[in-house]
């Protein structure tokens, strides 16, 4: 996080940058079917960032070393189109992406009932075309979207949101200039049906008090991005 | 790419409906699918383009940055295309560094582009041997249903045709638009059950032989050819193909020139 800067984040009558409330989440926008060629996908539009996920599988899982005996493995990867930022991003992986690609696959693979399909991958691809902030979560509630439309099989959807400070006040769904100025970002990654976690980050910088609230605003804010989630799977049955 | 275990059933079967000049997808020899083209489509970039053709969908977008010119020509920018075909955009494509696949790819969008001279490296001067803009095109496959290179270099000149530079960012001047005096459009041929398509689909490509890539300037100048894949073919064959490529360049031009004069 860096510090405080010189950006006014929010103003006196507590209305952010983009004209939202403290507590409110970012327009968005979920699609299925958007890589026809993939046995499931999703695109998901949240604030400025844009995302794509796709599934493959369940399919023979090489190279063999990867395989596991009792249960399928996720192969996760999620990647930022070079054009997907101000700055362009040279292609190929870095260690932020890996590590946003291991615990991805660790949040969906709490889910996936991967013990029904022995010795076989599935493959999931987050690809950001555009990036706001708080990618890593529309990645994962976009993968979790794709994993259903694909029919595999899991206990739950996965829910990621992330809420975080900006001059000392806690907000919900950090925006560009909140995630750049802020002093934290609490992401996590919640089942709607039960309340329960599967993926959690944090850094920065919280009070006991204001880590409660960022916890309470991104369980409140599952609950508006799942709505979109099931309205849009259910839009892709029809 | 994996290696596909079907092509012999899938070949045969071609080859069946070629001898009634039928295709599986029911188009005539040198009929497209249905062609959208839509620019401006990603915020980030500086131009863009997202084209579907059938199931085949592709984005290309546009970045700008400063570079220090080559000391032989110390009065030019430059133009950088790349193409990545990543796992997202089919089962046969596997994650790693870029396959030879999608470096043929990129290296024949960017002949066509770059040998037509649409772009004069001249115009991304800013201060002569010290700055001047670099144009960096990424093209970026999300589905691949074949023919990615004819998506890819569609694509590629509408965001191209779209882009602004963006010099007020880098303290450069006022932002502009990127000059681009040509439409260099590519139309690819599969050999399918004996006899050259145009727009395969990827069933037509895993059960076909060779294919022809040609890019044709405003004037009809050819700007790149590029013949891939293994397989034996006529100048006949290719004089028909030429022909056919003239009238849908000239078709697939006036989409591109349709969709930047509706800016």
């Amino acid at each position: 996080m860096g510090g405080y800067g010189d950006v006014q984040c929010i103003d006196e009558n507590g209305i952010r940058l983009d004209g939202r409330k403290i507590d409110e989440v970012r327009p968005m926008s979920i699609e299925v079917g958007v890589v026809p060629v993939a046995d499931g996908s999703a695109r998901m539009t949240w604030g400025l960032n844009d995302v794509i996920a796709a599934v493959y599988g369940p399919m023979e899982a090489h190279p063999r070393k990867i395989q596991r005996q009792d249960r399928a493995v996720l192969d996760v990867r999620y990647n930022m189109a070079p054009f997907s930022t101000t700055d362009r991003i040279r292609p190929g992986f870095n260690r932020r992406s890996r590590e946003i690609s291991k615990v991805t696959a660790e949040a969906l693979e709490s889910v996936v009932l991967t013990e029904l399909y022995p010795r076989s991958k599935i493959r999931v691809e987050i690809e950001i075309i555009c990036a706001e902030a708080g990618t890593r979560c529309a990645g994962i509630t976009a993968a979790s979207v794709a994993l259903a439309h694909a029919g595999i099989p899991m206990t739950d959807l996965v829910v990621s949101v992330a809420s975080g400070k900006v001059h000392d006040i806690v907000v919900c769904d950090l925006n560009k200039e909140e995630d750049n100025y802020g002093e934290a970002d609490l992401p996590m990654g919640i089942l709607p049906n039960s309340g329960e976690l599967v993926f959690l980050q944090m850094d920065g910088d919280l009070s006991p008090d204001q880590f409660q609230e960022a916890w309470d605003y991104n369980m409140e804010a599952a609950k508006v991005v799942h709505k979109h989630m099931v309205e849009a799977l259910k839009r892709g049955e029809a | 790419m994996a290696i596909p275990l079907v092509p012999k059933l899938l070949r045969a079967h071609l080859a069946e409906l070629a001898a009634e000049d039928m295709r599986h997808d029911g188009r005539g020899r040198f009929e497209s699918r249905d062609v959208e083209l839509e620019i401006d489509c990603l915020t980030r970039a500086e131009g863009s383009a997202r084209v579907r053709m059938g199931d085949t969908i592709v984005f290309a977008g546009v970045k700008f940055q400063i570079m220090t010119p080559y000391p032989d020509r110390p009065n030019q920018g430059g133009l950088m295309c790349s193409a990545e075909v990543r796992p997202v955009a089919g089962r046969q494509w596997e994650p790693g560094p870029p396959s030879p696949q999608s470096i043929e790819l990129g290296r024949v969008v960017d002949r066509g582009i770059r040998e037509s001279g649409c772009i004069n490296t001249e115009d991304l001067c800013i201060i002569p041997g010290e700055k001047a803009w670099q144009v960096i095109l990424d093209l970026f496959a999300v589905s691949d249903d074949g023919n990615l290179f004819d998506a890819f270099a569609l694509a590629a000149i509408a965001a191209l045709k779209s882009a602004t530079i963006p010099a007020e960012r880098f303290e450069a001047g006022e932002d502009m638009p990127l000059e681009v005096s040509k439409t260099p459009i590519m139309c690819s041929y599969h050999k399918v059950g004996g006899r050259f398509v145009y727009d395969a689909d990827r069933r037509e490509e895993l059960g076909g032989d060779e294919r022809i890539h040609i890019t044709l300037g405003d004037d009809d100048h050819v700007h790149s050819l590029q013949k891939g894949l293994k397989g034996i073919f006529t100048a006949a064959e290719f004089a028909e193909i030429m022909n056919e490529a003239r009238s849908r360049c000239a078709e697939l031009r006036d989409l591109v020139d349709k969709a930047i004069e509706g800016e």
